[in-house]
């Protein structure tokens, strides 16, 4: 699908075709989810974000005003639900601490793991670190696009990746200098 | 670790494939939004039915999530009452999905009350909906999908639902299920759905969302768990104990109590020495710093009695007149071929608080380093909790010992999301690959955060208790500083039928993993009580030297029911009496009424005995007790062969003492210690002695500061 394509049916959408916003999510869903699991790092909890970037993108749509890619609008949205859903999970932690089901625990795969551990390492560096990261490192974006989805200077994104370089480096330096 | 190996971790991501349900529930869910958004577009039906999703109203711009997970509690808890078992199993996150199925059900009257109640059978309990599975239930067990009207049910649904579309104000003014449902979109607080009896209003309670996933709340459950937060409430980092008191033989002439392996005290002793700072005397357990280390007492030959008591008499450095009575014990060593299969867990705090060189760091290397000491056979696997929460590694056997250490090097400390079941899981996993033969334990490794999904002391330790009746033991390796504690783990392991040690350096490790590991991993002897009557006509007192954690009553000693410390493959435990020899001048003032009890007549054959020891052990796998006895005679003196560590042993008994309080060893003080200590160091293979006698000059030169 070339460009003009998607944004004809962005347009119908817009207007209210049902089926276009239908063939919308269809070809964007894998993206919503992959950038979801990356981000949180387990697929139960990727598929409740990216539920919820869905309905969300129903609901946001008529705000795309085309100034920028539809991708970077969708990887922003995709990226404020979830934090949402952190924020949620957060006030839930309570409960969650009742449950009692290491089965599912145990059903996460070894690398969700270190990935949930790399993410809350990124996150601790600072703000907007771990989104950086996941968009510049894991999606492939360049400092410029990653900018126009986190609503900051190229610039910033490159100071971004260079202090967590070296912070993640100092880091792992500190952990093998106990050796 | 290479540089930017975390980049290149991001690049090589393999995110899973989507879940075709979760996908299909999201187009759903997002097509009935986009549906109540463009209400009055008349757009063909892709895949599901818009006019049904119209009638709600969700907030607009994405979901205020807290509030609505919270507000659903009520919605849920009535929507689940008329789910089929299937349905309910199907629950997960779409709790928009099955509300706005349910919706018109009980919108309208008469034919959908039918149909509702087709959907539950009648006798469906107001009970509390089972716990959701993550699972997606066998497509046999699935419900209709609701874009997929292919049974009668949701057919007259979606019939009668279609015409009602447009009033759908009215539709919501009417219907008892909508009404919460408005109230989802935080407007005035949810009057209690008429439809909700009192029955339903006790589940409500129940039912917790959790996120976007519903979860029952088991108060029954036999362990419930209670949140705690780590480091909010600090109650001490060591429990607090006095030292044990001189005794009168004639009040108290029987001592008892359990052995003790732990050698933790030493090493946090010495970390907080080497850092500049006394330890506080709740910190010193004089038993743990003279079992710290190795002495030559005489081992048992034979793995049916794992061992057997040396006893010396000595006189007392610091007190004149007065003796020491040393009670030496080694276990039996296991032969290598001999070592029965260990099935082990490693259980790592992985919290944020880990981030430290000498914690996870100096974890890893710590349990890379008990790699050695395991046949290839044996299994280790991975549970992390804390930071995250789950499996690492499967039971893995030793000889794959590349995918271990991958693993084991895989983790970073980090996040501070409470990670429940951590415990749980392990004890779970231990369980799955129990060796009957063999050993079965659980390693613990922390820097304080027990938050290991049962935060309430109790229930814990009845927990660690109970799994250690079942054959699976724990043991506490403790790292860094700050928030260790050393109380926990030193419980944990009683339970546990573990040791507790600290580790505060790799040397550390290797001593307890590797050098002591057999002793760590294999025990030859569980329960082990020391008891000693002490004969009155030749001894007036007597001052048991640490063990005051480890104490037990009289009667406890035959009772097989009443647990204690374990012995393992070669460890050695010592304790010292001080005793005041009858007829020498006592420090505790004579009774005046009581008066000295005429030596009884018996006693005159006796009246080389200071007293008589009793020890009961179980072996391993036996839960009936033996015994060992022996008089402990008055002229015993000390085998020569072990003069060197009976005084090295005294000297340190005499530094924790003098750590402590220095109550009883007067004026014999830090330079007595070095003295004796200096006498004694003999061959010190590994070095540890002369250690020690760095450590006590250090803080002789501490001490002059003050």
């Amino acid at each position: 699908m070339d460009d003009q394509e998607l944004l004809g049916l962005i347009r119908r959408a817009q207007g209210g075709d049902a089926a276009a916003f239908a063939r919308l999510l269809d070809l964007h869903y894998d993206t919503i989810h992959r950038l979801s699991w990356k981000w949180c790092g387990n697929r139960a909890d990727a598929d409740d974000i990216a539920q919820q970037a869905c309905i969300k993108l129903a609901g946001s749509l008529p705000q795309f005003r085309f100034q920028s890619a539809f991708r970077s609008w969708l990887y922003h949205l995709v990226l404020s639900c979830a934090r949402d859903w952190q924020r949620s999970q957060r006030r839930h932690d309570h409960d969650e601490l009742l449950e009692n089901h290491p089965a599912s625990q145990a059903s996460r795969t070894e690398d969700s793991i270190y990935l949930t551990q790399l993410l809350s390492q990124l996150d601790s560096l600072g703000e907007g670190m771990k989104d950086t990261a996941l968009l510049v490192h894991a999606e492939g974006l360049s400092h410029a696009e990653a900018g126009a989805v986190l609503g900051v200077s190229e610039s910033t994104i490159s100071w971004r990746i260079h202090t967590m370089r070296k912070q993640m480096n100092r880091r792992e330096a500190v952990a093998g200098g106990a050796l | 670790m290479n540089a930017h190996s975390f980049e290149r971790e991001l690049q090589d991501l393999q995110p899973p494939a989507a879940d075709p349900e979760a996908r299909l529930r999201a187009r759903e869910a997002a097509l009935a939004e986009f549906g109540r958004i463009y209400p009055a577009e008349p757009v063909e039906k892709p895949a599901t039915s818009p006019g049904r999703w119209k009638l709600f109203a969700w907030p607009r711009g994405g979901m205020a999530w807290g509030g609505m997970a919270t507000a659903c509690v009520a919605l849920v808890a009535v929507s689940l009452l008329w789910l089929t078992p299937a349905e309910k199993r199907l629950i997960r996150s779409p709790v928009s999905v099955i509300a706005e199925q349910r919706a018109p059900e009980r919108a309208a009257p008469d034919a959908e009350a039918q149909v509702a109640q087709r959907a539950e059978p009648a006798a469906a309990p107001l009970a509390i909906p089972p716990p959701v599975k993550r699972e997606i239930p066998p497509a046999s067990a699935r419900p209709p999908k609701v874009d997929q009207p292919s049974d009668a049910a949701s057919r007259a649904t979606l019939q009668k639902a279609t015409p009602e579309q447009e009033s759908r104000d009215d539709f919501r003014k009417s219907a008892s299920a909508s009404t919460a449902l408005t109230n989802v979109t935080n407007a005035p607080p949810p009057p209690a759905p008429p439809v909700a009896p009192a029955a339903a209003q006790g589940s409500l309670q129940e039912v917790q969302v959790t996120g976007s996933r519903i979860q029952s709340r088991a108060y029954d459950s036999p362990m419930p768990v209670v949140t705690m937060q780590p480091g909010a409430t600090d109650p001490g980092r060591f429990g607090h104990f006095e030292s044990n008191p001189l005794k009168r033989v004639a009040d108290a002439p029987v001592s008892t109590f359990s052995v003790d392996v732990d050698t933790a005290s030493y090493a946090v002793v010495r970390r907080q020495i080497n850092e500049g700072q006394l330890p506080p005397a709740d910190a010193v357990r004089v038993e743990e710093m003279i079992n710290y280390f190795d002495y030559a007492w005489p081992a048992a030959t034979s793995r049916n009695q794992p061992f057997r008591p040396t006893i010396a008499v000595s006189d007392s450095p610091w007190s004149e007149g007065r003796k020491l009575i040393h009670i030496g014990i080694k276990g039996y060593e296991l032969p290598v071929r001999q070592q029965p299969d260990v099935n082990l867990v490693l259980l790592l705090d992985v919290s944020g608080s880990m981030n430290s060189p000498d914690k996870l760091p100096l974890a890893q290397q710590s349990l890379a380093l008990l790699l050695d000491s395991l046949k290839p056979t044996d299994t280790v696997a991975i549970v992390v909790y804390a930071g995250a929460a789950g499996q690492v590694l499967a039971p893995t056997p030793v000889s794959e010992r590349e995918a271990i250490l991958r693993a084991l090097y895989s983790l970073r400390p980090g996040g501070s999301t409470a990670g429940a079941a951590g415990i749980r899981l392990a004890y779970e996993l231990a369980e799955r690959s129990f060796r009957k033969e063999g050993v079965n334990r659980i390693l613990l490794a922390t820097d304080g955060d027990f938050n290991v999904g049962i935060t309430d002391l109790e229930q814990l330790k009845s927990f660690v208790a109970r799994e250690r009746d079942k054959g699976v033991f724990l043991s506490v390796l403790g790292f860094g500083e700050g928030n260790y504690r050393d109380d926990m783990a030193q419980m944990l392991a009683q339970n546990g039928n573990g040791v507790a040690a600290y580790i505060d350096t790799v040397a550390e490790a290797r001593k307890v993993l590797v050098q002591q590991a057999t002793g760590s991993l294999f025990t030859i002897a569980k329960d082990v009580k020391l008891q000693v009557e002490f004969n009155p006509s030749t001894v007036a007192e007597y001052r048991l030297i640490g063990y005051e954690t480890r104490a037990l009553n009289e009667e406890d000693f035959n009772n097989d029911k009443v647990d204690a410390g374990d012995v393992g493959s070669g460890h050695t435990v010592t304790a010292i009496y001080e005793i005041t020899p009858a007829g020498l001048k006592s420090s505790l003032d004579e009774r005046r009424y009581a008066g000295r009890q005429p030596a009884p007549a018996a006693s005159s054959s006796k009246a080389n005995e200071y007293g008589y020891l009793k020890i009961r052990y179980k072996l391993p796998d036996s839960n009936r007790s033996r015994l060992i006895e022996q008089p402990i005679l008055a002229d015993a003196g000390i085998p020569a062969a072990l003069r060197q560590d009976v005084a090295f042993s005294t000297a340190v008994a005499g530094f924790g003492q003098v750590l402590r309080d220095g109550r009883d060893t007067g004026k014999w003080g830090l330079n007595d210690v070095i003295r004796l200590a200096q006498s004694s160091v003999g061959a010190d293979p590994h070095g540890y002695r002369a250690e020690f006698l760095q450590l006590v000059r250090r803080a002789q030169a501490m001490e002059a500061k003050d």
